[in-house]
């Protein structure tokens, strides 16, 4: 034990003090970037690991513990969004439309565009990488020359005009003399004369491309239009989110009839989620979750967003109270019905789903002091109605008449509008602009629904807000 | 020396616990479901297994949310050493993008001691900071970014509603490279209802929420901080004297009713150490016990109503008559009202009831002025500034029931003034 985490600290202390300067192109500061290509040895964690079992194999509570904490880390890492399975199910139509189409391109050597769609977490991006390799393979085997990819998050660039000073790096990587002209102009000015047969294809794929919009519209636009010139090599395709992107932004196109196709991913049905999940498990030799559970998350989910990172991530969130779960009780009941093989059961499933989905709101309204709720059920009486904000003086007065009608004892003034700022900061009253503290506008954020639901264990409350 | 001496060192002892966040909250992490290891557990998997991570926490201000998540950090970096990094931002400060990714590098930079420039651009900054992030992915340590004021972030207006540090931190979290837990800690509770979609997609919908602490959580709260250690440097006789105090006051029902009343308006955990700071502030140094009395003087300094205590302590008999007037104007549905419309209430009250004290115009005008330098009253707005003061419109900045109060409890109110103002 010892010597190994000895050798384990030696090798970070060194990983520090290297000085091996990593340079991108323009490195002006001073920044000392440590890069050594030294890994701190994963198997050092995994010999750890089967030391513990070793140790522990003594008792046999402690044995079942660590084989657990294995199993469930096992099964936390098949259901990280981080690790991309290695064939993608559910997607396989879209998958092989943006493939022909990028085949298509290749094979006349021509130029296109091409313009992803779809909510976030409908596996845009992880189809993109795919389609990258499969058509790096497939261009090996045809015996084409190869294709220079260029693979852009668009959040990354400072200016948006950066994206063609990238470009441009790639198609003529020897900078030649004349860099007066502006990246975009040299592209333009190579993509309009024939160039030599041995140029190669160049795709690009602009990930975020939202982000690329500026007021007019300038640089969408030629980018885009970088795929109309007559000797162009690049085919582009542009990942986001809405829909009519290319109809809103780039009308243009459409006049020069070339708009971009347009593929879109549709968020994940109830079915496609269930078989992802059951995909991801597969690769364990163990059943990790009952079948019902999953069909819960998979409905759920399906039925909220279809976003598949959700169900990930409630999936984990099952794991973890089930391990709280083990780990709290320890001992003669671990060794109960399922000793050895903990699977996620509906209970488990149906607290995660809660725990995601519900709002904190009720929670904290039910937990108010009892002041800050009268005020909260004043405001509920005084917006039912068209009016949907007062000033702070009127709900003053009301929360005094509720007050008085209940004989409690109101509070002064200052405290009431200490107590109407801590709501505000809560995000449950939202204060408008005034000048002086009497004059401020309050309205209601929370639904009175919602509060009607938080109160109606209290009496008081319900009678209040009838 | 004698008796001075133990009493004096007990209120520093307490007052120093009452000050630090760490051994106030270090009872709640005995339990297993408190907030304490629910966060631990989280950031700890994290750690170990190198999984990425991202959580809210949410709560109102005071609650003791930072203090937790401190307390989580302290121990955790005790039981990994140089397995931990802490970068933490303020949605205050570094709301900017430019601003925020500078600031990541420069503290990244100390933590590992390596020279920052302040010249570097955005670009080189990012770029730095992916380096960085995978090469600690690569050596298994964990960055943990704690970002105060979340909300701020999600809604900075500079970046057009862009949320790009958001975004790229959280989307670090989605990659194997890198090794990382994001922590927000926000006191709205809709915090992620403000992220933009894709962003909100990649958050991982973790929330821990802060609620003000139960009863029986407050009455073991009371005692973990008031009660004095078996110590060997407090005599023995007073320590046990003290604690036996404490145990009778705790459990007396009128210091119930009286926490009942102060947690009636304010809960969060933050507000209930001010009240027991004060309270214990005043203790009697020559007995060194605590007494109900010092109790109840906090909650009256806590609770206080300076307009009313400007009517009860401040007001003269002439002053009291021309804001009974001025609040049986207003009843009367006279929206505006002026000096002189004051007078002529006050001269058909005195006509009336034939009241005593009747004064002339010039003194009622003094008493006014100085009705107004006390912020009772003052102008209704601020135009017609070059009209005389007393045609000019008034208000009143005292509400009827804190005025009713103030006179009831004056020392020499005429009970006639009470009449008129029940009317």
């Amino acid at each position: 034990m010892p010597t190994i985490a000895g050798s384990e600290k030696s090798e970070e202390v060194s990983l520090l003090s290297e000085d091996t300067i990593s340079t991108p192109k323009k490195l002006k500061s001073r920044q000392r970037i440590a890069v050594s290509n030294l890994r701190t040895p994963d198997k050092e964690v995994k010999q750890d690991s089967h030391e513990n079992l070793a140790v522990d194999s003594l008792s046999d509570c402690l044995g079942s513990e660590s084989r657990d904490e294995d199993q469930m880390r096992a099964v936390k890492e098949a259901l990280h969004v981080s690790k991309a399975p290695s064939t993608i199910v559910c997607r396989e139509d879209e998958h092989r439309r943006v493939f022909e189409f990028v085949k298509g391109c290749l094979d006349q050597q021509k130029a296109g565009s091409l313009y992803i769609c779809g909510c976030p977490g409908t596996g845009k991006s992880l189809s993109i990488e795919k389609v990258v390799k499969q058509v790096g393979d497939w261009s090996k085997q045809a015996c084409l020359p190869p294709v220079d990819t260029l693979s852009v998050n668009c959040t990354s660039l400072t200016k948006t005009a950066d994206i063609f000073s990238k470009i441009l790096e790639i198609v003529e990587p020897v900078k030649e003399d004349n860099c007066y002209s502006s990246p975009l102009h040299r592209l333009q000015s190579l993509f309009s004369q024939k160039q030599d047969s041995s140029s190669r294809m160049m795709l690009i794929i602009a990930d975020e491309m939202d982000f690329l919009i500026t007021k007019d519209r300038g640089v969408l636009h030629d980018l885009f239009m970088l795929t109309i010139f007559p000797f162009s090599t690049c085919i582009l395709i542009g990942v986001a989110n809405a829909i009519d992107l290319a109809d809103r932004f780039l009308p243009k196109l459409k006049s020069l009839n070339c708009k971009p196709m347009v593929i879109t991913f549709p968020a994940y049905s109830k079915d496609q989620i269930l078989r992802i999940l059951q995909e991801r498990l597969m690769v364990l030799p163990y059943v990790a979750f009952q079948s019902n559970a999953l069909e819960l998350c998979a409905r759920k989910v399906a039925a909220a967003s279809g976003d598949m990172r959700k169900a990930l991530s409630v999936c984990r969130s099952a794991i973890e109270i089930l391990e709280i779960d083990i780990r709290g009780s320890p001992g003669p009941e671990s060794q109960g019905p399922t000793p050895d093989n903990p699977v996620v059961r509906m209970d488990h499933m149906a607290a995660a789903l809660s725990k995601t989905f519900k709002s904190p709101v009720v929670d904290t309204i039910q937990t108010l002091p009892q002041h800050q709720q009268i005020i909260i059920c004043s405001a509920a009486k005084a917006f039912r109605g068209s009016k949907k904000d007062a000033t702070i003086g009127e709900l003053n007065k009301l929360y005094l008449e509720i007050c008085k009608s209940r004989v409690i004892s109101p509070a002064g003034i200052t405290e009431f509008t200490n107590m109407c700022t801590v709501l505000n900061d809560q995000g449950i009253l939202k204060f408008g602009q005034a000048r002086g503290n009497k004059l401020k506008r309050v309205s209601l954020r929370v639904d009175e629904s919602d509060i009607t639901f938080a109160l109606q264990g209290v009496r008081f409350f319900r009678n209040c807000l009838l | 020396m004698g008796n001075e001496n133990p009493a004096e060192k007990a209120l520093n002892l307490i007052r120093g616990r009452l000050c630090d966040p760490t051994f106030v909250f270090r009872p709640l992490s005995a339990s297993s479901d408190s907030n304490y290891s629910k966060l631990k557990f989280i950031v700890s998997t994290s750690v170990t297994e190198g999984c990425n991570n991202s959580i809210l926490l949410l709560g109102p201000r005071g609650s003791g949310k930072a203090a937790v998540l401190d307390l989580v950090v302290g121990d955790l970096m005790e039981e990994y050493p140089d397995s931990v990094t802490l970068i933490s931002l303020n949605g205050l400060l570094h709301s900017e993008d430019n601003c925020a990714f500078k600031e990541i590098a420069r503290q990244l930079c100390m933590e590992h001691h390596l020279l920052f420039s302040k010249m570097a651009s955005f670009d080189e900054n990012s770029q730095f900071i992916i380096a960085m992030l995978r090469e600690c992915g690569l050596a298994h340590k964990t960055i943990i970014f704690v970002l105060d004021e979340f909300d701020m972030f999600a809604q900075a207006s500079y970046s057009r509603g862009k949320q790009r540090l958001l975004y790229s931190l959280l989307d670090a979290m989605q990659s194997v490279t890198s090794q990382a837990v994001v922590v927000g800690i926000s006191s709205r509770l809709d915090a992620d209802q403000l992220l933009e979609k894709r962003v909100r997609s990649r958050f991982s919908h973790r929330k821990i929420l802060f609620l003000p602490p139960s009863r029986e959580e407050i009455d073991s709260l009371l005692e973990h901080l008031l009660s004095l250690p078996a110590d060997s440097s407090f005599p023995s006789g007073y320590v046990s004297q003290f604690n036996e105090k404490i145990k009778n006051i705790t459990s007396d029902t009128r210091f119930k009713d009286m926490l009942k009343t102060f947690l009636n308006a304010n809960s969060t955990v933050n507000s209930l150490l001010k009240f027991i700071f004060r309270a214990v502030s005043s203790m009697n140094l020559e007995s060194g016990l605590l007494s109900l009395e010092n109790f109840k003087t906090a909650l009256s300094s806590m609770q206080r109503q300076p307009k009313l205590e400007a009517v009860r302590a401040d007001c003269s008999i002439l002053e009291l008559y021309l804001l009974v007037c001025m609040r049986r104007l207003e009843v009367k549905e006279q929206s505006s009202y002026n000096f002189i419309s004051v007078m002529k209430e006050y001269k058909t009250i005195h006509d009336s009831f034939q009241t005593s004290d009747f004064y002339a115009q010039n003194v009622c005008l003094r008493a006014f002025e100085h009705l107004r330098e006390r912020e009772v009253i003052c102008y209704a707005e601020n135009r017609g500034q070059s009209q005389a003061g007393e045609y000019r419109s008034m208000k009143l900045l005292i509400s009827a029931s804190e005025l009713h109060q103030g006179m009831r409890s004056h020392a020499c109110c005429p009970a006639i003034l009470l009449k008129l103002l029940d009317h």
